[in-house]
């Protein structure tokens, strides 16, 4: 009997052993932990390790968390289960070295089954002395679940060691829509950076290394939409080529110009334009709302003969055939952007298409408005809208070229000296958007909604980040600018075909659903007040504070403006913005769904 | 938006090792557009394309403003159009894809300046910027007026030829490129 006792004892005592080094813990997804225990020193305010975390969700979207696994002792069992009734996507959470600080940040989400298996410290991700491994879990709330309070937990296998952390979610009647009110979106240029991130999908060539770019070109389609943005690959260079698929096939000169083949175009894009590209997301399959054309100074019409005759003829022919096939494809729900990207400083072309600074360049925009007209048909059911990027002398354009412009992408910090003008466009049906850049990953985690909110809050339809699948050429061993130009990476590494997300990409989906609820409380008729209190919320400012700027913009004419004139033109409306907080969207949130829970 | 330019001329190297030489048949109508290229274009009007205005902006940077020149950059439209139109017409010589670039010399400077580029967006030289240092084939075309072939780059064959205005001087060169490597357009 004695005997048996010590026996027991000292099973207690290493199985106690266990518990105390290793720990499963649950995090909110605005505190980002670090491969070494801690969180990252930008989400530290607020943060705390819990056993469980309660959370509110609307119907129709996802509601997020993090579970981290701390262990003072190598795993080589370690295994990773979820018991929910809601649907899981679990991911393994990327920890990168950011180049500029030297820190590391977890980032890119790499999808895992469940139970998922895995060691302590990550041997793929290589990193001294970590004793942290950080997974993402999103919960997808159905629009038909019944409204309630579901419970679910996670469970970890150390070895004969179980850790579990129990998490309850408030499901609330309100239902986020599946139009969103704000497009969020994310640009990019050209294909050649497909070759780059997919080396080895992309390895062959001929048709088959085609059939794989334009499969997975729509993989990115579907990955921002799947996360409720929408995406934009423009299919020219400054110069004027067009890369394959992204034009109709051309033959003939003059006259006689015209189409002879849409076999590549519609491979590439007819699955996002009809929508079955999104077949099997949670969203469901829907049309993509907007998308570049590949018209520019040298396509369709060649630069040889502008303006002669021929310049208008070889236009006029391929628009309007280009019209007449999206027509019968029923492609209608689509915004077709004929939009010039070309700057004369890369000397392809004599004129800015994109951020015109010389207003003398403005006489192309009419012209080719002009053109464009020509071509189509004046009772068209397709939606072709000619778009201009703004920046130095947006006022001027919104002017000078209301006639010809019907979607705007105005400079993000710009844009506030011109908000006035705001109504007047939205009053002619304009679209307008706001650009600008990406927070990086030492970035507080929750500066990834300020562009989304600002959107919102200024009342514009939309916010596009510039450049957003450029991860940069080793992201998996070092982020060499942040991350400041992407919001996804290449899955090839880990055996995917195909774009994987990160966390900035879920909290900016995260803020984008908030957001929709927002608006719907807000055409309730209080829409002033309620964006009051989510500034407020958020940052602790005011309306005004947002929507208008307490400097003028630089003295003089615009074309005489330097950049270091327009920083510091712009500083005191900066300034205005405390730094944010991590907790700042969940507050945010938290008053979404306080107010929205009787909304469907 | 704001303009950064990402050629992947070195990338594509680094993952297209091994591509034909362009070949000797090839390589001869390049130089034979190039002797041509010398005729026809008009130095005088090359050295009116880029304003005055754009040149001083190019020549005093701005400490606080690393755009400046770039955002300054401007061009006289009729003597551009007139000079692209012809190195169009000079390329579709070819029967396969040739671009012609102009390159002129940045007035009191060692640098050289692409003026004008073409649609299949070729060049061994181009690095994005609005000027760049001048290579040395570049210099032995200004300097004595002779045609150079480069082949530096793998797949890629240029022909450079002199450009003279109405008193006879070499004011700037056209580069006659062709390549076999596979295009890289990624531009922003």
């Amino acid at each position: 009997m004695r005997k048996f006792t010590f026996k027991l004892v000292l099973l207690l005592l290493v199985s106690g052993s266990c518990c105390w080094a290793s720990d499963l813990a649950v995090l909110s997804g605005y505190h980002r932990p670090d491969p070494f225990g801690g969180i990252v020193a930008s989400d530290r305010p607020g943060a705390s390790w819990d056993h469980a975390i309660k959370l509110s969700a609307a119907r129709g979207g996802y509601v997020s968390f993090q579970l981290v696994i701390k262990s003072d002792n190598p795993c080589n069992n370690c295994k990773l289960s979820i018991e929910s009734s809601q649907p899981v996507d679990m991911y393994r959470e990327w920890f990168h070295l950011n180049t500029p600080d030297k820190h590391y940040y977890p980032d890119a989400l790499i999808p895992v089954q469940l139970p998922y298996s895995f060691q302590m410290p990550d041997p793929e991700n290589g990193i001294q002395g970590q004793n942290a491994r950080a997974f993402w879990v999103d919960v997808w709330i159905a629009p038909n679940t019944k409204p309630g309070v579901y419970h679910g937990q996670a469970r970890l296998m150390d070895g004969s060691v179980s850790h579990k952390v129990r998490f309850t979610i408030s499901v609330l009647p309100a239902e986020i829509p599946a139009q969103d009110v704000i497009d969020i979106d994310s640009n990019s240029y050209g294909i050649g950076w497909l070759r780059h991130q997919y080396p080895n999908a992309l390895a062959g060539s001929g048709d088959a290394n085609e059939e794989e770019q334009f499969h997975l070109l729509q993989q990115y389609y579907r990955i921002f939409y799947e996360n409720r943005g929408i995406y934009h690959v423009l299919g020219y260079s400054h110069s004027g080529y067009v890369d394959p698929g992204f034009a109709p096939e051309l033959d003939g000169t003059g006259a006689q110009k015209h189409i002879v083949s849409w076999d590549k175009f519609d491979r590439l894009f007819g699955p996002v334009l009809d929508g079955s590209a999104f077949a099997g997301t949670r969203r469901g399959p829907s049309p993509i709302p907007f998308m570049y054309l590949p018209i520019n100074p040298e396509w369709p019409a060649n630069y040889l003969w502008w303006g002669e005759p021929g310049y208008q003829a070889e236009f006029t022919n391929v628009v309007g055939e280009m019209e007449r096939h999206f027509r019968e494809k029923n492609w209608t729900s689509t915004h077709f952007e004929m939009f010039f990207n070309q700057k004369k400083r890369y000397k392809g072309f004599e004129w800015d298409g994109d951020e015109e600074r010389f207003p003398e360049d403005y006489s192309y925009m009419l012209a080719y408005h002009d053109l464009l007209m020509k071509a189509l048909p004046a009772d068209t059911p397709v939606h072709f809208v000619m778009r201009a990027d703004v920046s130095w002398t947006m006022q001027q354009q919104m002017h000078v070229l209301k006639d010809a412009i019907n979607l705007w992408c105005a400079a993000g910090g710009m844009f506030i000296w011109s908000a006035d003008e705001l109504p007047a466009l939205k009053q002619r049906g304009d679209t307008v958007w706001n650009y600008g850049g990406t927070p990086s990953v030492q970035d507080v985690s929750t500066s990834i909604a300020s562009d989304p909110l600002r959107t919102w809050v200024l009342g514009v339809d939309g916010f596009v980040r510039w450049l957003a699948v450029d991860p940069g050429p080793h992201p998996f061993q070092a982020l060499s600018d942040g991350g400041t130009e992407t919001l996804v990476y290449p899955g090839e590494r880990f055996g995917l075909e195909g774009p994987i997300p990160s966390i900035r990409l879920k909290l900016q989906r995260n803020t984008i659903q908030d957001i929709d609820l927002l608006e719907m409380e807000a055409r309730r008729g209080s829409r002033d007040s309620i964006k009051a209190q989510v500034v407020r919320l958020f940052d602790n400012t005011n309306l005004a504070q947002w929507s208008h700027s307490p400097s003028p913009p630089p003295a003089g004419q615009a074309v005489d403006w330097t950049n270091a004139d327009i920083s510091d033109a712009l500083k005191p409306y900066d300034e205005q913005f405390p730094p944010a907080q991590p907790d700042a969207w969940q507050r945010v949130h938290d008053f979404t769904l306080e107010h929205s829970g009787g909304l469907q | 938006m704001k303009a950064i330019v990402s050629l992947l001329l070195g990338l594509q190297l680094a993952l297209f090792p091994a591509h034909a030489a362009v070949s000797s048949a090839q390589e001869n109508t390049l130089d034979e557009i190039a002797r041509v290229a010398t005729i026809m274009l008009d130095g005088d009007v090359c050295q009116r394309i880029v304003t005055a205005r754009a040149l001083a902006h190019m020549l005093h940077s701005a400490p606080r403003d690393e755009w400046q020149a770039g955002d300054n950059y401007e061009v006289n439209n009729d003597a551009f159009i007139q000079t692209k139109k012809t190195l169009i017409r000079l390329a579709m010589i070819a029967t396969y894809p040739v671009d012609v670039n102009l390159w002129m010399p940045v007035p009191n400077t060692q640098d050289i300046q692409v003026v004008i580029r073409n649609k299949h967006e070729l060049s061994q030289f181009w690095n994005g910027e609005v000027r760049q240092a001048m290579p040395a084939s570049m210099q032995q075309v200004l300097k004595t007026g002779t045609r150079v072939t480069v082949t530096e780059k793998p797949g890629m064959v240029s022909v450079l030829a002199p450009v003279r205005n109405s008193l006879g001087e070499i004011v700037g060169l056209v580069e006659v490129v062709s390549s076999n490597a596979p295009p890289a357009h990624d531009e922003q």
